[in-house]
C-alpha cells in the first residue's frame, strides 16, 4: 500500500517531471533530426558538452560578476543555459559536417562525437578546474511557482518551487509539433526525410534542411545538459548525463517521431528515473532500480520498433549528382 | 604499380595524413595551455621508446585493446555496430574471475582453459539479448547494447556486494572485489618468452599470454575472413543484404554468429588485468575498453590484422599521456583528444578514399569499348511494324 | 508580344562524367505548342540532356536559350521559375504525404510561416478541374493508382506554371488504356498552349503522339524528323546506328513433359493480404511463358515464391515433380531453378564485390569452388573466365568490382552465372529492363536459347511488346489472380490490356474490378 501511495504521489510526478526534461529536451531535439533523415547517436556526448559548458560559463559569469548576479540571481544560469545550447549546436554541426557533406555513416559520425566530447569535457574540465570529474558548485534559477496550480492543495510539489526551465520546455514541444505539423519548414523537413531527391527535384535544399535539423538537435540536447547540470546536479560531474542521450532516442521512437509523442514516452522515462532515486527500501537491490530507465528502453525498443514507422530515408546519406 | 597496391598505399597516407591532423590540433591546445607541443611529442616519442619499461607497459596495454577491437570490427564487418563490449568484458571478466575462485583444486591445464571459456561466455550472454531483439523485433543494436552496458554496471556492482561475490577477507578496508582466483587460474606471464627473444622488459611488467591469444585471434579471423567461404558470405551479408539472400545465403544466421562471437571475444578483454595482473575483479577494475575498441576498429577499417596495429598505436600513445603527465605537465587528456581527432579525422578520410577509389575503378573499366550490338543475321531487314 | 517560336533551343550542349561522355555538343530546338518527343536507347543520354534543361545538373559546354534568351539554369527552382516543369520516369512522390501536400511542397503557399492547406487545396481543386483530371487534393498518394500518381506529377509542373513539360517515359507503367488516358490529356494541354517533350523509347507510341521526333545516339542528336513522314523502322535505324531486328527467332521446340507446376498458390503481402490468389499454371519443357501485367498485381511476389524468397501460404509449386514449395532459396537454387531477378543490382548483384566473386554467388558452396571451409579461388577464377569468354562481358579483369560495369554486362554476369548449372527451371523477372538495344536482343535471345535446351522458362515482363513476342502461352495476373491465359498470337495487346485492367474477364463468375 505503501509503495503504491509513493507510486501517485505528488512529490514523485514533481520529480518525474523534473527528470523528464533532459530527455524531453533531447527527444524532441532527435525529432527534428530523424524527420531530416539524420540519425543521431552522438546525442549523449553533446548532451555531456552542455553540462559541462551550462556549468563552466554558469560559473564564470557568477565569478566574474558577483555583485551583478547577487542582485539579478538569473541572469547567470540563463547565459549558462543559452551557452549550453550554443555548445550542443558547435558540436552537432560537427555531426553535421561530417555525415552530411562527407556522407560518412551516421552512426559512425554519431559514434565518433561522442568518443570526443567524452575527451573534451575531462580535458577541459582539468584545465578550469583543475580537477578531472567534477566542477565547483553552482546557483541555478530561482524557482517560480505556476499560478493557478499552486492554489490547489495536494498539488503543491507540482506547483511550487518549479524550475522555469520546465514549462519552457514544455512550450518548446508544443513550438515543435505545430511547426513539423504546419509550418512550411517542417513540410519540407519532413520531406527530406522521407524522400530527399523529390524534395531535391521541387527545389528544395536538401543539405539546408538537413543541416538545420542536426543543428536544431544539437542546440535541444545542448540546452538539456544545461538544464541537467544548472538546475538539477547544480555543477558539472562525469558521467551525469547517465545514457539519457540514448534513452532520449527511445523516447523519439516510442512517440513514433513526434514531438508530443516523444513528450509522452519521455514522461514515462522521467517517471523511471524518479522512482529509482526515491526508492530506497525495496526488496529489489537499489542498483537494479538505477538501471530501471535503461531496462525500460530496451523493452520499448523490443515491443514498439515494429509498429512506429520512421520516415523512410532517415539514416540514409544523399548525394545530388548519383554516381 | 598495381591499382590495388596503389589504393592501399592512399590508405596509409590517409591514415598519416588524420594523424597529422590530430596532432595539429593537439599542439594548438598544448599552445593554448602554454607548452611547447615539439617539446611534448618529443619527450612522448623518448619516453615510449627508450625507457625500458615503456615497451612492456605499451605491449600490456594493447593486449586488452586488440581484443576489444577485434570485437567491435567482427560485428562491424556485418554492419551491426555492437557498442555493447563495454558491458560484455565486464561480464566476462567478473564470471571468469567467480570461476576462478570459486572452483579450487583444479591443475592449471583444466582450470585456466575453463576461466577463459567462461569469460567468452559472459560476454557472449551478454550480446544474445541484443542481437536477438535486432533480428526479431529490429531493435536497433546501438541503443540496447549501450542500455546493457548500463545494465551490466549496475549487475556487478550488485554482485560485489557482501555476502556475494566480494571477499570478506577485505572487509574493514575500503577494497571492494572478488577473492583471488586460483593459482592455476591465473595467466602466465610471456616475460620468459619476452626474454627468450632478447627484449628487455623489466620483471615488474605483467605481459602475459593473453596477447598472444588476442593476436593469433586476429590472424585467425583475418583468415577466415578473407579465405573461408563462411568469409565470402559475411561480406555478401554486409554489402548487399538482398542480393545474399537472393543467393540462398542464410543472413540472420551470420548477422547472429558475428555478433555472438563478437561478443565472445569482447568477454576476453578484461582477463589481462582479472587474471594476469590483479588475479581478482575490483571494483575500480579498468573501464572504457570498449570505446576504445570502436576507435581502434575505425582506425583498422574493421581488418582484424589492421586492428593489432591500431592497437598498439593506441597503447603508444596511451603510454606517452602518462609520460607528458608526469614529465610535461601536460594533461593525459590532450592525448584522449587527439585519439577522438585522429578518429574523426579517419573517418572521413576513409569515406572519401572509398569514394574516389570507386569511381577509379569505374573509369579502369571504361577502357574497354562498351558492349557491342548483336550482329543481326543475313536477310533479316526491316522487322514487322 | 507574341511569343518566339521556339520555346527551347540547347546549343552545343555537352555533358561529361568519370569515363563517359553522357551528351556531345547537342543541338536541337522545341517549337511552341508541339509535342517533341526525344528518343534513343538507354545510355544515349536522354535522362541527362533532360536533367540538364530542368537545373539538376549543369552542362560542361553550351547554352540554354529559353524564349529567345540565353539562360543559365543552375537549379530546378529556376527552372519552374522560366516555365518548365518535368513530369518524372520514377515519381518524385512522397507517399506518407497527401497530393495536396507533395503539390506544393517548395512552392508552399504561406501565412507568416503557417502553411495556407485549404488555399492550396482549392488552387490543386481548379487546377484538376481545368485540365479534367480526376484527383483528390486530400487523398494520401500511397492509396493512388499508378495512373493517378502521375497525374499527381502533372498537377505538381501545372500548379508552378509549367509552360513546357518534360515527361520522361511515362507511358512505361502505364496499361494501354491508361497510355490512351494520358495521350488525351496532353492533346488537351497542347490546345491548351502547352509546348511538350516527351521522352521514350517505345516508338509507337511516339508515332502516334508526337509531332516532331528528335532521335539521340551515344550522347549526340542523330537527327530530327517530322513524325507523319518517319516510320518505326527508320527510327530505330537512327536509334542503333545499323538495321535492327525488331522481330527475335523463335526456336521451334516441341514442348515436353511439365517442369514447373503451380497449383493454387496463395501468397500473403504487408498485413497479411493475399497478393497471390489461387493462381496455378503449368510450363512445360522448352516452353516460354510470359506472364503480362501491370506491375503491382502480383507478379513480384508470385516470382518470391517460386524462388524461395517469399513464404507460401497455400498451395504448391513442383519442379520436376518435386515439392519445392516450403524449400530454402538454397535447397530451390540447387533443385535447378534460375533466378533473373528484376533488380538486378539489388538482387542480382553486389556490386562491390569482384566479377569472379559475383559469378558465383549462390553456387559458391558446390564442391568445384570450395577446398574444405576454404574457397578454392584459381578454380573460381577459371570459371570466370570461361563465362566472360563464352558470354562476351566487358571487363579489364576478374577482380574488377562488378560496380564498374554497364547494365547490359551486369546482366550478363547474372545471365551467365544462371546459365551456369543446367536449370531445369528459368525464371526471368524484367529480364530487359533499363538495358539498351543490343543488350535487350542479347537478353532475348539467351531465354531463345534456354528454351532451345529445354528449360522451363517463366517470363515476367512489363513490356507487352516482348512478353508477346517472346512466349509461347501468356498469362495475364491482375489483382493477384490469373485472370487469362492465351497461346501465341491469340490475343492483341489492346485485348491483353483489358484483362490487366479487370475490364475484361476470362473466367465466367470471376468478380469483377474497378476499371
Amino acid at each position: 500500500m505503501d509503495l503504491l501511495l509513493t507510486l501517485v504521489s505528488a512529490a514523485l510526478i514533481a520529480s518525474a517531471i523534473r527528470l523528464t526534461v533532459p530527455i524531453l529536451l533531447t527527444a524532441l531535439g532527435a525529432v527534428f533530426s530523424e524527420r531530416g533523415g539524420v540519425v543521431n547517436i552522438g546525442l549523449e556526448g553533446i548532451m555531456i558538452m552542455g553540462t559541462f559548458g551550462g556549468a563552466a560559463v554558469t560559473l564564470f559569469v557568477a565569478r566574474g560578476f558577483p555583485e551583478f548576479t547577487a542582485a539579478h540571481p538569473n541572469i547567470a544560469p540563463l547565459v549558462g543555459i543559452l551557452a549550453a545550447a550554443f555548445v550542443g549546436t558547435l558540436f552537432a554541426l560537427i555531426h553535421a559536417v561530417v555525415s552530411i557533406t562527407f556522407r560518412v555513416n551516421q552512426i559512425i559520425s554519431g559514434v565518433t562525437i561522442n568518443l570526443l566530447a567524452a575527451g573534451l569535457a575531462r580535458f577541459l574540465n582539468i584545465l578550469f578546474f583543475r580537477v578531472s570529474t567534477q566542477s565547483p558548485g553552482i546557483n541555478g534559477f530561482t524557482p517560480i511557482s505556476i499560478p493557478l496550480l499552486r492554489d490547489i492543495p495536494g498539488l503543491a510539489p507540482l506547483a511550487k518551487s518549479v524550475s522555469p526551465v520546465i514549462p519552457v520546455a514544455l512550450l518548446l514541444v508544443l513550438i515543435g509539433q505545430w511547426v513539423l505539423r504546419r509550418t512550411r519548414f517542417g513540410l519540407r523537413l519532413r520531406a527530406v526525410g522521407e524522400h530527399p531527391l523529390a524534395a531535391d527535384t521541387l527545389g528544395v535544399n536538401v543539405y539546408l534542411m538537413r543541416y538545420l535539423g542536426v543543428l536544431i538537435s544539437g542546440a535541444l540536447a545542448g540546452m538539456a545538459g544545461g538544464y541537467l547540470a544548472i538546475e538539477q546536479g547544480r555543477g558539472y560531474l562525469e558521467g551525469m548525463t547517465q545514457g539519457r542521450g540514448f534513452i532520449a532516442l527511445a523516447a523519439m521512437i516510442f512517440g513514433n517521431w513526434w514531438p508530443l509523442g516523444a513528450l509522452g514516452a519521455s514522461v514515462l522515462f522521467g517517471y523511471f528515473d524518479a522512482f529509482s532515486l526515491r526508492v530506497v527500501n525495496l526488496r529489489i537491490p537499489y542498483q537494479f532500480i538505477t538501471v530501471l530507465p535503461h531496462i525500460a528502453t530496451i523493452l520499448v525498443l523490443a515491443g514498439f520498433v515494429r509498429r512506429a514507422q520512421m520516415p523512410t530515408a532517415d539514416g540514409l546519406p544523399y548525394s545530388k549528382e548519383e554516381e | 604499380m598495381s591499382s590495388g597496391a596503389r589504393f592501399f598505399l592512399l590508405q596509409i597516407v590517409a591514415l598519416l595524413l588524420a594523424i597529422l591532423f590530430g596532432a595539429l590540433v593537439g599542439s594548438a591546445i598544448l599552445l593554448a595551455i602554454h607548452k611547447n607541443p615539439l617539446e611534448v611529442y618529443g619527450l612522448m616519442v623518448r619516453f615510449n621508446l627508450t625507457r625500458a619499461d615503456s615497451i612492456g607497459s605499451i605491449l600490456y596495454k594493447s593486449t586488452p585493446l586488440i581484443l576489444a577491437g577485434l570485437a567491435t570490427a567482427l560485428s562491424f564487418r556485418v554492419n551491426l555496430f555492437n557498442i555493447g563490449v563495454e558491458g560484455q568484458y565486464y561480464i566476462g571478466a567478473i564470471a571468469a574471475a567467480y570461476v576462478g575462485f570459486a572452483v579450487t583444486g583444479l591443475p592449471r591445464a583444466i582450470h585456466l582453459p575453463l576461466v577463459l571459456l567462461v569469460g567468452v561466455a559472459g560476454g557472449m550472454l551478454w550480446a544474445l539479448l541484443p542481437i536477438v531483439l535486432k533480428l526479431r523485433r529490429g531493435a536497433h543494436e546501438v541503443i540496447t547494447t549501450i542500455m546493457m552496458n548500463a545494465i551490466a554496471g549496475a549487475l556487478v556492482l550488485y554482485l560485489l556486494e557482501p555476502g556475494l561475490l566480494r571477499d570478506p577477507a577485505q572487509a574493514g578496508t575500503p577494497r571492494v572485489r572478488t577473492p583471488d582466483v586460483a593459482p592455476g587460474a591465473q595467466i602466465p606471464s610471456l616475460l620468459p618468452l619476452i626474454h627468450l627473444l632478447g627484449l628487455r622488459v623489466p620483471e615488474s611488467s605483467r605481459l602475459n599470454w593473453l596477447l598472444l591469444v588476442g593476436v593469433a585471434l586476429c590472424v585467425l579471423f583475418w583468415w577466415i575472413l578473407g579465405r573461408w567461404r563462411f568469409g565470402y558470405e559475411v561480406r555478401a551479408v554486409a554489402q548487399n543484404p538482398d542480393a545474399a539472400e537472393g543467393a540462398g545465403i542464410a543472413n540472420q544466421r551470420i548477422m547472429f554468429l558475428m555478433f555472438i562471437l563478437s561478443g565472445g571475444v569482447a568477454g576476453l578483454v578484461g582477463l589481462s588485468d582479472v587474471l594476469g595482473y590483479f588475479g581478482y575483479y575490483d571494483i575500480d577494475f579498468p573501464k572504457g575498453y570498449g570505446f576504445l575498441g570502436i576507435s581502434i576498429a575505425l582506425l583498422a577499417k574493421n581488418n582484424p590484422i589492421g586492428v593489432i596495429v591500431a592497437a598498439l598505436f593506441f597503447a603508444f600513445l596511451d603510454r606517452g599521456a602518462q609520460g607528458i603527465q608526469v614529465f610535461a605537465g601536460a594533461p593525459r587528456e590532450v592525448i584522449t583528444i587527439l585519439q577522438g581527432l585522429i578518429i574523426l579525422a579517419i573517418v572521413v578520410g576513409y569515406e572519401l578514399l572509398t569514394r574516389y577509389i570507386r569511381a577509379q575503378r569505374k573509369r579502369e573499366a571504361q577502357v574497354t569499348p562498351p558492349l557491342q550490338p548483336v550482329v543481326a543475321p543475313a536477310g533479316a531487314g526491316e522487322g514487322s511494324d | 508580344m507574341e511569343s518566339p517560336e521556339h520555346f527551347i533551343e540547347l546549343r552545343g550542349i555537352s555533358k561529361r562524367f568519370p569515363g563517359v561522355v553522357a551528351n556531345d555538343r547537342i543541338s536541337l530546338e522545341v517549337r511552341t505548342g508541339e509535342i517533341h518527343a526525344l528518343v534513343g536507347e538507354n545510355g544515349a543520354g536522354k535522362s541527362t540532356l533532360m536533367k540538364i534543361l530542368y537545373g539538376l545538373y549543369q552542362p560542361d559546354e553550351g547554352q540554354i536559350v529559353v524564349k529567345g534568351k540565353v539562360v543559365p539554369i543552375d537549379t530546378p527552382r529556376q527552372a519552374l521559375e522560366l516555365g518548365i516543369g518535368m513530369v518524372h520516369q520514377h515519381f518524385m512522390l512522397i507517399p506518407r504525404f497527401t497530393v495536396a501536400e507533395n503539390v506544393i511542397l517548395g512552392s508552399e503557399p504561406t501565412a507568416g510561416g503557417r502553411l495556407a492547406m485549404e488555399q492550396a487545396v482549392q488552387q490543386i481543386e481548379a487546377l484538376t478541374r481545368q485540365y479534367e483530371f480526376v484527383l483528390n487534393p486530400r487523398e494520401l498518394v500511397a492509396n493512388l493508382s499508378v495512373g493517378e500518381q502521375q497525374r499527381v506529377e502533372i498537377i505538381k509542373v501545372l500548379y508552378r506554371g509549367a509552360e513546357l513539360l518534360i515527361l520522361d517515359e511515362p507511358t512505361a507503367v502505364l496499361v494501354p488504356q491508361e497510355v490512351e488516358d494520358l495521350f488525351n490529356n496532353l492533346r488537351r494541354l497542347k490546345e491548351q498552349g502547352k509546348t511538350i517533350i516527351f521522352i521514350s523509347h517505345n516508338l509507337e507510341e511516339v508515332l502516334e503522339i508526337a509531332d516532331r521526333i528528335t532521335v539521340l545516339r551515344g550522347g549526340m542528336v542523330v537527327g530530327t524528323v517530322l513524325a507523319a513522314a518517319t516510320t518505326k523502322a527508320q527510327l530505330a535505324e537512327m536509334m542503333v546506328g545499323r538495321p535492327v531486328l525488331l522481330q527475335i527467332e523463335r526456336p521451334d521446340v516441341p514442348a515436353g513433359d511439365v517442369r514447373l507446376s503451380i497449383r493454387d498458390l496463395v501468397v500473403r503481402g504487408v498485413r497479411g493480404r493475399p497478393v497471390v490468389r489461387n493462381v496455378s499454371l503449368q510450363v512445360r519443357r522448352g516452353e516460354v511463358y510470359g506472364i503480362a501485367g501491370v506491375q503491382g498485381n502480383g507478379q513480384t511476389e508470385l516470382v518470391e515464391a517460386l524462388v524461395g524468397l517469399r513464404p507460401v501460404a497455400a498451395g504448391e509449386i513442383r519442379v520436376d515433380g518435386e515439392d519445392v514449395t516450403r524449400q530454402t532459396v538454397r535447397a530451390i537454387k540447387l533443385l535447378g531453378v534460375a533466378h533473373i531477378p528484376e533488380d538486378r543490382q539489388r538482387r542480382g548483384l553486389v556490386l562491390p564485390m569482384e566479377v569472379r566473386e559475383n559469378l558465383v554467388l549462390g553456387y559458391h558452396l558446390q564442391a568445384r569452388f570450395t577446398n574444405g571451409p576454404l574457397l578454392d579461388l584459381p578454380a573460381i577464377d577459371a570459371f570466370a573466365q570461361e563465362r566472360i569468354r563464352a558470354y562476351d562481358i566487358r571487363v579489364p579483369t576478374t577482380t574488377t568490382p562488378a560496380l564498374a560495369l554497364s547494365g547490359g554486362n551486369q546482366q550478363k554476369v547474372i545471365v551467365a552465372r544462371e546459365f551456369a548449372f543446367a536449370p531445369r527451371v528459368l525464371v526471368a523477372a524484367q529480364p530487359t529492363r533499363g538495358l539498351d538495344i543490343g543488350a535487350t536482343e542479347f537478353v532475348e535471345q539467351q531465354l531463345m536459347a534456354a528454351k532451345a535446351q529445354g528449360m522451363a522458362v517463366l517470363l515476367v515482363s512489363a513490356n507487352l511488346e516482348e512478353v508477346l513476342s517472346l512466349s509461347d502461352r501468356v498469362g495475364v495476373m491482375y489483382k493477384g489472380e490469373l485472370v487469362a491465359e492465351f497461346g501465341h498470337g491469340e490475343a492483341s495487346p489492346q485485348e491483353l490490356g483489358l484483362y490487366m485492367t479487370g475490364t475484361k474477364q476470362q473466367r465466367a463468375g470471376a468478380a469483377a474490378g474497378p476499371p
